[in-house]
């Protein structure tokens, strides 16, 4: 239970939309903006609802759709070339045409919207800015937005958790079907190729990272140089060949309906996948590791202590790589708060405090250097007394069955 | 120079020269900068990173917040780059360039503030804000002036040199193939959904797994939409499929109409198609240096009889999309510059829903306009329409 509420089996998209509206205008009044102008990808679905064709940087940044929020405004204002893609109640009071952010000569088109619907002089949270859209917003007041929209997505609805598990079991049902695939001889873009198909055919919205299928070397050394000495992850996806016994660490996200899957995997490529002895034990550190933090994880639980709980399980080492993280939210983006583990800090870990609805995916590393090492990704979210997983794929060929 | 678009590499070479490509967009930035009085870039967009860099590095969807990715400073001529790895990092940026990526601001800013030549810049130019860049730029350089670099890094995109033209046209090949792939399996009760899945499979398999653009396809019995639906494929119904490719971070995309198997167009279809190819051949032949965005909504509506606002989109193409953007109310001055390469997006609507579209890559040049991509028109299209 979630704040006393069930996870659906289906995500009612309506009473998502309106639960985040609400959310956003109660942050909106805890920090005393009068409104909110958003133009990242996932914030703007996050606060409209509208969909938008899934694409590359460059083609979201020039035809990206813009929300405005009014403080108690009952509706957001969405601007966007794709029409299609509001959601039903957004009513044509709510959904306007396109105002290009990347352009000087809408800077004053900008302006004008803003001023009529928000109110000139106001105090706007942002979530970033164009030089041409600071231009058109010189005569209010700009804040940052990140404190309020962060503290809107920290928890999610049922309804969120509904999307993601969603999202989880469209790639992991794809998963199943790429897996067998994985033999000596087979390219990494082949599993991609596999893998876009299945994802597509099962109901995702879309994409939304080159399918990562990482050939991991024995040691450190025999991998690339890092600017810390400890090992190069995620690099991108080529048309290398798998051979016999690679050591492949899997990581691929999808969106459906906003929201994004994360897959993590180890993989053997063999006719007869196999794990060495020294593989299992990597393996079942890993679990001793996850098990340990799930223990522990319940509301009112800091971050601080469900790190330390994955030291200890490993040793009184860090399980995890340096640039990275025990775990990461995941929402209406791929990795977001809550971090733990990460540079920012003890202090950052200990302010960290579990909530009902908040999603950890638990992503140890157990580096073993001269035999590569394990990597897995489960995610479960915080409820009213523990978690629930929203994952669930099996971890062959490491399982004893 | 002769292209024999592939995505693999040659053993004399022969293809895509990559050393020569990334050392005249380094050549071509850092003069734009010189000749806008930028000392410092911070850039944050991943085309730009591409461009600057010349590095691979992971793709992910959408818009991302803006963040100082990489830094490129004039007076020495040093690009620094955001990689915790020097995979995918080219021989030119040693690693000594190399910060790695942090979720710590201050540690980000500290490893900025080592990078020579920043603390003394007079005007650093950034590719993106957050509300927080104005108060970075002045930790890093105290005097300096923020100043907008997304003109400076537009200069040197907008050009292409003949390696870029020859990732474009390498990238529009595979769009090509996933168009193809399409349109083997276009028959009626085919869902938008599996179109996709099609398109995607068969880029991927290629090699070329990046999907810039995840609309494929849209069944056209009313408006255009680019939002991915279940939607089936119905008897006699146009189709617009809608492919994008991407090879070493060059967008190749194309877009043509077809009828499912075993339908046949109408008049009706016909003299969609008639207008709307006729739109588009009328703009296409006027993409020459000096013409103007207004000069091309003109002759649209003159060859097609109806209004622009809702039916031309030309915008840049290159690492991605970028500006111009001519169409939707936007872009009437913008003028088309030489060795620049657009896509030209014709739609004509139907007078009871549906309609028809049409899209070519354009290389503008002094010579005159070279359309890149390659297609047939059709079966509603085509030339004996």
């Amino acid at each position: 239970m979630i704040r006393g509420a069930p996870i659906p089996d289906a995500p009612d998209l309506a009473r998502m939309r309106a639960e985040r509206h609400a959310k956003l205008q109660e942050q909106m009044e805890a920090h005393g903006l009068d409104g909110l102008l958003l133009i990242g990808s996932s914030n703007v679905a996050y606060a409209t609802g509208a969909g938008s064709p899934t694409s590359d940087s460059g083609r979201a940044y020039l035809f990206r759709p813009m929300a405005l929020l009014g403080r108690g405004a009952p509706s957001p204002h969405l601007f966007t070339p794709y029409r299609e893609g509001a959601p039903p109640e957004l009513t044509d009071e709510w959904v306007h045409p396109a105002l290009y952010s990347e352009l000087e000569e809408s800077a004053p088109v900008i302006a004008e919207a803003v001023g009529r619907l928000v109110g000139a002089g106001a105090r706007l949270g942002v979530d970033e800015l164009t030089h041409p859209l600071a231009e058109a917003l010189s005569d209010w007041e700009v804040v940052s937005a990140s404190a309020a929209v962060g503290a809107a997505k920290l928890c999610k609805t049922p309804d969120e958790l509904a999307c993601i598990r969603a999202a989880q079991r469209i790639n992991e049902l794809a998963m199943a079907d790429v897996q067998p695939t994985l033999r000596p001889g087979v390219r990494q873009t082949d599993l991609s190729a596999r893998f876009l198909r299945r994802v597509f055919e099962l109901g995702a919205t879309g994409s939304c990272i080159d399918p990562i299928w990482q050939v991991m070397p024995a040691t450190r050394g025999e991998g690339p140089w890092t600017t810390h000495g400890d090992v190069a992850f995620p690099t991108p996806t080529t048309d290398r060949f798998l051979r016999d016994g690679d050591v492949v660490w899997v990581d691929t996200g999808i969106d459906f309906h906003g929201y994004a899957s994360d897959f993590g995997r180890t993989w053997i490529v063999s006719e007869t996948p196999r794990p060495s002895a020294r593989q299992r034990a990597q393996y079942q550190r890993w679990r001793t590791v996850v098990d340990a933090v799930l223990e522990r994880c319940k509301p009112g639980v800091t971050a601080l202590e469900l790190g330390r709980a994955a030291v200890d399980a490993n040793g009184g080492t860090k399980p995890w790589i340096e640039h990275f993280y025990l775990a990461h939210g995941v929402g209406t983006d791929s990795a977001e708060m809550p971090l733990i583990g990460t540079d920012l800090g003890e202090a950052f870990d200990e302010r960290m405090v579990m909530q009902p609805g908040m999603v950890l995916v638990l992503e140890p590393v157990i580096w073993d250097d001269g035999a590569a090492g394990y990597r897995s990704e489960d995610i479960v979210a915080v409820t009213d007394d523990g978690w629930v997983a929203l994952s669930d794929y099996p971890y062959d060929p490491f399982e004893d069955r | 120079m002769t292209i024999s678009p592939g995505l693999g590499t040659l053993p004399e070479g022969g293809r895509v020269d990559f050393d020569r490509l990334r050392a005249e967009r380094r050549r071509r930035l850092v003069d734009a900068m010189r000749a806008r009085q930028v000392d410092v870039l911070l850039l944050g967009r991943p085309a730009n990173l591409i461009y600057a860099a010349g590095v691979r590095q992971l793709w992910t969807a959408g818009a991302r917040p803006w963040g100082p990715g990489c830094v490129v400073v004039a007076g020495t001529g040093r690009v620094h780059l955001m990689s915790t790895w020097d995979e995918g990092v080219p021989a030119e940026i040693p690693r000594s360039d190399l910060f790695g990526l942090s979720w710590n601001p201050a540690k980000t800013t500290a490893n900025l503030k080592a990078i020579p030549g920043l603390s003394e810049a007079h005007r650093i130019g950034t590719d993106g804000l957050s509300v927080g860049t104005r108060q970075l730029v002045a930790a890093l350089a105290p005097t300096a002036e923020l100043v907008d670099g997304a003109p400076v890094v537009g200069e040197a995109r907008s050009h292409k040199t003949a390696d870029e033209v020859a990732c474009l046209v390498t990238a529009a090949a595979a769009a090509e193939a996933a168009l193809s792939a399409m349109v083997d399996v276009l028959r009626p009760g085919i869902s938008e959904r599996q179109l996709l899945a099609v398109a995607a499979q068969r880029l991927a398999s290629l090699g070329a797994p990046v999907l810039p653009s995840q609309a494929a396809a849209c069944a056209l019995h009313g408006r255009l939409r680019r939002t991915l639906t279940d939607r089936a494929v119905g008897p006699g119904e146009l189709v617009a499929l809608t492919p994008a490719a991407s090879f070493a971070g060059y967008e190749g995309s194309l877009s043509r109409t077809w009828l499912p198997a075993g339908s046949h167009p109408s008049p009706d279809q016909r003299d969609m198609a008639r207008r709307c190819r006729g739109g588009l051949d009328a703009v296409v032949e006027a993409c020459r240096p000096g013409t103007t965005g207004a000069d091309l909504l003109q002759r649209w509506e003159k060859a097609t009889g109806s209004a622009a606002s809702a039916g031309l989109t030309v915008h840049g193409v290159g690492l991605g999309v970028e500006p111009p953007l001519i169409g939707d109310g936007v872009g009437a001055g913008a003028v088309l510059a030489p060795d620049t390469v657009v896509a030209v997006q014709s739609w004509v609507a139907g007078a009871r829903g549906g309609g028809f579209l049409q899209k070519d890559l354009v290389h503008v040049t002094t010579e005159g306009p070279r359309v890149l991509t390659r297609f047939s028109s059709g079966p509603v299209g085509g030339d004996d329409a």
